[in-house]
């Protein structure tokens, strides 16, 4: 009943009777039963899992979903209810605010859902509580970018629920001002329009881009991965993070810093970046789809019409970041098969249209973009093509922190003026002390 | 537990009801109702209190991360390594003299606000009293998530602290945005917060602050000030300690404020011990995190120790 | 003295004066620039929503639920520790209360995690025990009521021994009618923790009839890209207002407990 991770414990192991006697000691402490699970979770090695038993589902499944979303699923769950009468599903909706320590918390103490809604950049952090996807749930459907931030070390777990991509928005009425009819689609025809929209439109600062702060590296991993940039080697063994590629999508980002053209500081109080995109002293952001709902609060009747959203600027390609939820079942669930099929059931298509019009999350499922509810809004068809071109942060469990150093290392490229080939020197150093966990 | 201990001397009992004559079944009997009085609480205290502090304790000394909870088997005691790892850390180090400046800042700021509130409140006045003691109160009542909203609309760069500050003629900076000021706003928030707490109890201590005395001073001659001085403050002396202990104990572990203003930024500027913990305990390394708790508490412990001195070689 | 006091008042309520205005605005007016004191186009939907479709009445009876068990298990256990820690004497005593007074000073995240482990083991997790169990022995409040009662003559208590009165007697019948301030201060700090407390509840529920206001709150304002401003500052304010109501109310007594316990 007690499988060794043999592979972690070993180089720091100091005595085996010592290790032993303070596992017990805080088993005991902490009042488990040592055998709780016994499915090993070799690190790196893949996994499969058992296929679904047919029929309809049956049985209880209990799903967390967070925010939005979980105020909205109960009501489209009914119809799953509807459709397979043994089954009752009950949500539990969870603020997003502490969601991650909701999860960490639930996992530890062995209280997991049956389903739960895991933002795709923490898949690596738990997916050693997740259960592989079986066989049997198709995901060809799936935008593949989106699949494959459901890939942990090889295996897949989860399927993508709804997507997420960032664009460039932009107000088109002073781009035409500056004299840019059309957006540009290079770096260089990118940052021209920035200094254009300052120069020529009025603007304060061209664009709004993030200048450090938690996560914002992952929010210019565009740039990053359009640039060339590969995170980590193929078999994900190494960071990569001192390269030529990295450094030069880091001296054009930061370019835009010291040039002038980004505000360093950026305002971050309550419709701080909304008010300047609306008032055209900052005309241009790199954001998600809630963008659009965001501006047509603050914008109020009509501004729709100024302002419009384009892919990210291509140098090597034009690749952004993967953003959305997947959704997952845990190995403590009781229910799995039915989970499963409940899984299944909301990446239909015809589902997924449905759950877009009650909450506007853009679909996975790529023909649910036929339907004209998608297909003919021009800003949502932007998002539609961007999709096509996405990749995800590497599914490694040490990603958030060599992410959260790599926050810190922005932040004193435009802040305090360092030096980008020094910073990922640094980088570099700090990423390999924390491995990739393999 | 009180059975086998009979037989030991009692501790130096404060107040032993019948002296040295009481008979020692007496005794037994006394100690076994006080551990009935005494038995809701430590149970309750032992269960979730003990426990989790004893395990995390021991945590700190292996490497324990978040995927060892449900299988503890696979963790390894590696001594002191955690303490290490951490005080090489550089992120940790700043931390620490981060709390160190809000702390040092931070105590005697809200000392001296709560204080000056608490003389002016008991300078006299009878009418609002209990408005002004609400109403300065009210910010300790309040949860931080409800206000920090607000504070960001204050403390941005066109907020409401800019537009007083201007209609005097000073240009404000961008407060949380900027490595300078990020931290004295914080601390700003946190005198705000606490400087009710503290004025109740500077009011009670002001109440032993004997009025014949003052009155006798004045007639003597003494001012406003030399009144204050030589009277009122060394009479608050044990009041300003108690104060100092709470605060202190309150500001080492000083997190919710930068939590929902800065996250710790900008360039870690207001990264305290606490929130590097948190972040730690984010990351899964329950060992590293319970160590730097661990470190923390330690410092807490100490800067109490040498007020608790202080207020006693006063009595 | 009086404009002084009045302006400190004023700057002290400033942020609670814009967060009652502002959750009478409507989003778009919250996100425009610059920003406005007074509502432009002033709504009430911010409430109506909590009252109507958002079931506020649930989590504020969850707040109370377990705010007042919280509440009424502390000033028990507390100030029957606090009587035999003061007024008897016992084997341990020193040690226990020294324990007690050591664990104010361990940061509380780090027990964080093994205690959730805990009360799952116990399976507690998504009941009401879950929600203050952990909470009903509080330190402060030990300290609180033992320093107070160290403050009552022994010779009181000596009468009613004399008189053949049985410890629960005494503490039941002498010491607890003379003990309001200090319960009524630790009934005040103990609400006002358990009323705000956020992580706890958020994590210990595990279904939304359970949620308390504060996870409500976050729930339902808080979205993973944005912030429905309207609906927090509204909520805010019916957090807000039954705790200031409450201090209110027992402000005396907490003035008059901080005076006989804290300066001695």
């Amino acid at each position: 009943m007690f499988k060794k991770r043999a592979a972690l414990s070993a180089p720091r192991m100091l005595h085996p009777s010592a290790t032993k006697a303070a596992a017990i000691g805080l088993s005991a402490a902490l009042l488990l039963t040592a055998c709780g699970r016994d499915n090993g979770s070799g690190s790196g090695s893949t996994e499969s899992a058992s296929p679904i038993a047919s029929g309809p589902a049956t049985g209880t499944v209990t799903v967390w979903a967070q925010g939005a979303e979980g105020t909205a699923l109960p009501a489209l769950a009914k119809e799953f209810e509807a459709a397979n009468p043994g089954v009752k599903v009950n949500v539990t909706a969870i603020p997003w605010d502490a969601a991650h320590n909701k999860y960490q918390t639930a996992i530890a103490g062995g209280t997991t859902p049956d389903i739960a809604q895991m933002g795709t950049t923490w898949m690596s952090d738990f997916s050693d509580a997740f259960e592989a996807t079986p066989s049997a749930v198709d995901t060809d459907d799936i935008f593949p970018g989106s699949v494959k931030s459901t890939d942990v070390g090889g295996t897949k777990y989860g399927v993508p629920w709804y997507v997420d991509a960032n664009v460039v928005f932009y107000r088109s009425d002073l781009a035409a001002r500056a004299g840019h009819e059309t957006f540009p689609t290079d770096w260089d025809g990118f940052k021209s329009l920035a200094k254009d929209l300052q120069s020529k439109a009025g603007a304060k600062y061209g664009v709004a881009l993030p200048a450090g702060g938690a996560d914002s590296f992952q929010r210019i991993l565009p740039f990053v991965w359009s640039g060339g940039a590969q995170l980590v080697n193929k078999d994900s063994t190494k960071w990569t993070l001192d390269t030529p590629e990295l450094a030069e999508a880091l001296n054009y980002y930061n370019s835009f810093f010291t040039e002038g053209i980004a505000d360093k500081n950026p305002a971050t109080g309550a419709g701080a970046a909304e008010s300047a995109f609306v008032n055209g002293s900052v005309p241009m952001w790199i954001g998600g789809p809630s963008g659009i709902g965001e501006l047509e609060k603050a914008g109020g009747a009509g501004f729709a019409d100024k302002y419009k959203v384009a892919l990210v600027p291509k140098q090597k390609s034009a690749t952004s970041f993967a953003g959305g939820s997947n959704l997952v079942v845990f190995k403590k669930s009781q229910n799995r098969d039915a989970a499963w099929k409940f899984i299944q059931w909301l990446t239909q298509p015809e589902i997924q249209v449905k759950w877009y019009k009650a909450t506007g999350d853009l679909p996975a499922s790529q023909s649910a973009w036929k339907d004209p509810s998608l297909s003919g809004d021009s800003k949502l068809a932007v998002f539609g093509d961007q999709l096509k071109d996405v990749n995800s942060p590497p599914s490694l469990t040490t990603w958030t922190q060599v992410s959260a150093a790599a926050d810190t290392q922005l932040e004193q490229i435009v802040k305090a003026g360092k030096d980008p080939a020094s910073a990922l020197k640094e980088l570099q150093s700090t990423a390999d002390t924390i491995g990739t966990g393999r | 537990m009180s059975t086998t201990s009979s037989r030991t001397p009692l501790p130096p009992a404060s107040r032993s009801p019948r002296g040295a004559a009481g008979p020692s079944l007496r005794r037994r009997k006394q100690a076994l109702v006080a551990w009935m009085f005494a038995v809701p609480f430590v149970a309750i205290f032992a269960v979730f209190m003990l426990v989790p502090l004893v395990s995390s304790f021991a945590m700190s000394f292996t490497d324990f991360t978040s995927r060892d909870v449900q299988n503890p088997a696979a963790v390894s005691f590696v001594g002191i390594e955690q303490y290490a790892t951490l005080l090489a850390n550089a992120q940790f180090v700043h931390s620490m003299l981060n709390t160190a400046y809000f702390v040092a800042v931070g105590i005697p700021l809200t000392m001296a606000v709560a204080l000056a509130l608490a003389v002016a409140l008991n300078s006299g006045i009878k009418r609002f009293r209990t408005a002004f003691r609400v109403g300065f109160y009210t910010p300790v009542v309040t949860s931080i998530v409800a206000v920090a909203v607000v504070w960001r609309f204050i403390l941005q760069p066109d907020g409401l602290l800019n537009t007083i500050l201007g209609a005097v003629g000073i240009h404000g900076p961008d407060w949380l945005n900027s490595t300078t000021w990020a931290m004295p706003s914080m601390i700003l928030m946190a005198v705000w917060r606490n400087m009710g707490t503290l004025m109740i109890i500077f009011l009670a201590g002001l109440q032993n602050v004997s009025t014949e005395m003052l009155e006798a001073a004045e007639v003597d001659g003494a001012n406003a000030w030399q009144r204050f001085t030589r009277i009122t403050l060394p009479t608050l002396r044990p009041t300003l300690l108690l104060g100092a202990v709470l605060l202190s104990v309150g500001y080492l572990q000083f997190f919710e404020e930068p939590f929902v203003m800065t996250k710790g930024g900008p360039l870690d500027s207001t990264l305290s011990i606490s929130y590097f913990t948190y972040n730690q305990f984010g990351f899964g390394k329950y060992g590293l995190a319970s160590a730097a708790s661990y470190v923390l508490f330690v410092a807490i412990a100490l800067l109490s120790l040498v007020q608790f001195r202080a207020l006693r070689s006063k009595d | 003295m009086y404009v002084l006091l009045l302006l400190a008042v004023a700057a002290t309520l400033l942020p609670f004066a814009w967060m009652l205005l502002g959750s009478f605005k409507t989003q778009g007016e919250l996100l425009r620039r610059p920003v406005t004191w007074w509502p432009q186009e002033g709504t009430l939907a911010n409430y109506i929503s909590w009252f109507t479709e958002l079931h506020i009445d649930k989590f504020f009876a969850n707040s109370l639920i377990v705010a007042v068990v919280t509440v009424l298990g502390n000033l028990l256990f507390c100030s029957m520790i606090g009587y035999a820690l003061a007024k008897m004497s016992f084997p341990g005593k020193r040690f226990l209360f020294l324990l007690v007074m050591v664990t104010l000073m361990v940061p509380g995240v780090v027990t964080f995690v093994p205690l959730f482990v805990m009360v799952s083991k116990l399976g507690l997790v998504s009941t009401y025990p879950a929600l203050f169990l952990p909470f009903l022995a509080s330190p402060v409040g030990v300290f609180l009521m033992r320093q107070f009662m160290l403050g009552i003559p022994d010779s009181i208590i000596e009468a009613a021994r004399i008189d053949g009165a049985g410890e629960f007697r005494i503490f039941t019948r002498v010491v607890m009618p003379l003990c309001g301030p200090p319960l009524a201060t630790l009934g005040i700090l103990t609400f006002l923790g358990s009323w705000n407390n956020f992580l706890w509840p958020l994590v210990a529920a595990q279904s939304e009839d359970m949620y308390t206001l504060p996870v409500a709150l976050s729930l339902f304002s808080t979205g993973q890209n944005a912030t429905n401003y309207g609906l927090l500052l509204a909520g805010s304010v019916l957090v807000i207002t039954p705790i200031v109501a409450l201090f209110v109310a027992l402000q005396r007594f907490f003035i008059q407990s901080v005076a006989a316990t804290g300066i001695k």
